[in-house]
């Protein structure tokens, strides 16, 4: 696996594009700007994936993350008040010396991280080199036998059904689970965000401490649809 | 002067043409499964610093999204090279990746849930304000 031409090119400016767009995720003042960096962080690691061959996982990353995950961000940033953040009045990191240690920390991980892996890659290569050859001569025949689109300016790939092939071949009970996760999440998040009147709606408070807040706010007390004992 | 600027830059050249840069510049034009790694590993280590740095729980949240996909690029890097050198089941680190960002959807709901419950408590989101389990 090794890219050639255009392809590298692409890969510095969308890898650089990433890192840049990742450090100034965790280092902008506005949580807004935060949200938008991380944006443009994950476009580029979805076309880091297309420079990979997995087009699928690419579409998915930005449907899910950019036009869903991303999305609930910036309505959560704006139901919140982050004013005082935006507007210098209070610090956006830790205590400095919190800061130092953690930023050493990532330093010296940095550091064994990036040595550990060209020393591993090296031996990683010598045991596959005439494989990752021969892989690169096979891709270039194979990519000739695809077939063409409808523009016919490019070529076909069959990976996307690869994948769907494999996700129910291997993986159908973590697939399945998946679901009962997501449905979790779904029920979990709205039970969260309810507030005190909507609870007492659905007489879903505790007789206390409605009792109790219902002294503060009327209100409550009228919504709900038992009478008070 | 320009003259002697010439021969100077052919110097320089040759001098690259040889040396350990040049051995660097000629891997930087062929990117493999090494560079790709790294990029994964650079995108985790800022991931973990916004996490350990920030005050503000939203960016936190942002940062763990970082890491996560940190992960997820060393999954399809690794599933492409194992394609290429005749592996095993090779799509199963795009697999993997799918259940990742499904399990990083279902988190940003459910701590974004609970984010918006705390400030409605709290009336904040800065972690060290937040500080009701402390006995």
């Amino acid at each position: 696996m090794t890219l050639t031409g255009w392809e590298s090119v692409f890969f510095w400016i969308f890898s650089i594009a990433a890192i840049f767009a990742g450090l100034l995720t965790v280092m902008a003042r506005n949580t807004i700007h935060s949200a938008l960096f991380l944006i443009s962080s994950l476009v580029s690691v979805a076309a880091l994936f297309i420079l990979l061959q997995a087009e699928f996982i690419a579409g998915v990353q930005i449907l899910v993350y950019v036009g869903g995950v991303m999305v609930l961000f910036l309505f959560v940033i704006m139901l919140v008040n982050v004013g005082s953040e935006e507007r210098g009045n209070e610090e956006i990191f830790n205590r400095p010396r919190q800061v130092t240690a953690s930023v050493i920390f990532c330093a010296l991980l940095v550091a064994v991280l990036i040595g550990a892996l060209n020393t591993g890659y090296a031996g990683f290569e010598r045991r596959d080199e005439s494989k990752i050859h021969e892989a690169a001569e096979g891709r270039r025949t194979r990519d000739q036998d695809l077939a063409k689109s409808a523009t016919g300016s490019s070529r076909i790939t069959n990976d996307t059904s690869r994948i769907g092939n494999s996700l129910y071949r291997f993986a159908s009970l973590p697939f399945e689970i998946a679901s009962v996760l997501l449905l979790v999440a779904i029920i979990g998040s709205v039970m969260l965000a309810r507030t005190l009147k909507q609870e007492a709606s659905v007489d879903d408070v505790d007789p206390d401490v409605l009792r109790a807040e219902a002294a503060v706010d009327p209100e409550l007390a009228e919504v709900q649809t038992k009478p008070l004992a | 002067m320009f003259t002697l600027f010439i021969p100077a830059l052919v110097l320089l050249f040759q001098e690259a043409n040889a040396g350990p840069f040049a051995v660097a510049w000629q891997k930087a034009q062929h990117p493999d499964l090494s560079k790709f790694l790294v990029i994964g590993a650079l995108l985790f280590i800022i991931g973990v610093a916004g996490v350990l740095t920030r005050r503000n729980i939203i960016v936190i949240f942002m940062s763990i999204e970082l890491i996560l996909n940190a992960a997820n690029l060393n999954f399809v890097a690794m599933s492409r090279y194992l394609q290429d050198t005749g592996n095993v089941n090779a799509v199963a680190g795009q697999i993997f990746t799918v259940f990742v960002i499904v399990v990083a959807a279902a988190e940003a709901a459910i701590g974004l849930g609970i984010v918006i419950a705390l400030y409605r408590n709290k009336e904040t989101i800065l972690i060290d304000e937040i500080d009701i389990l402390k006995w």
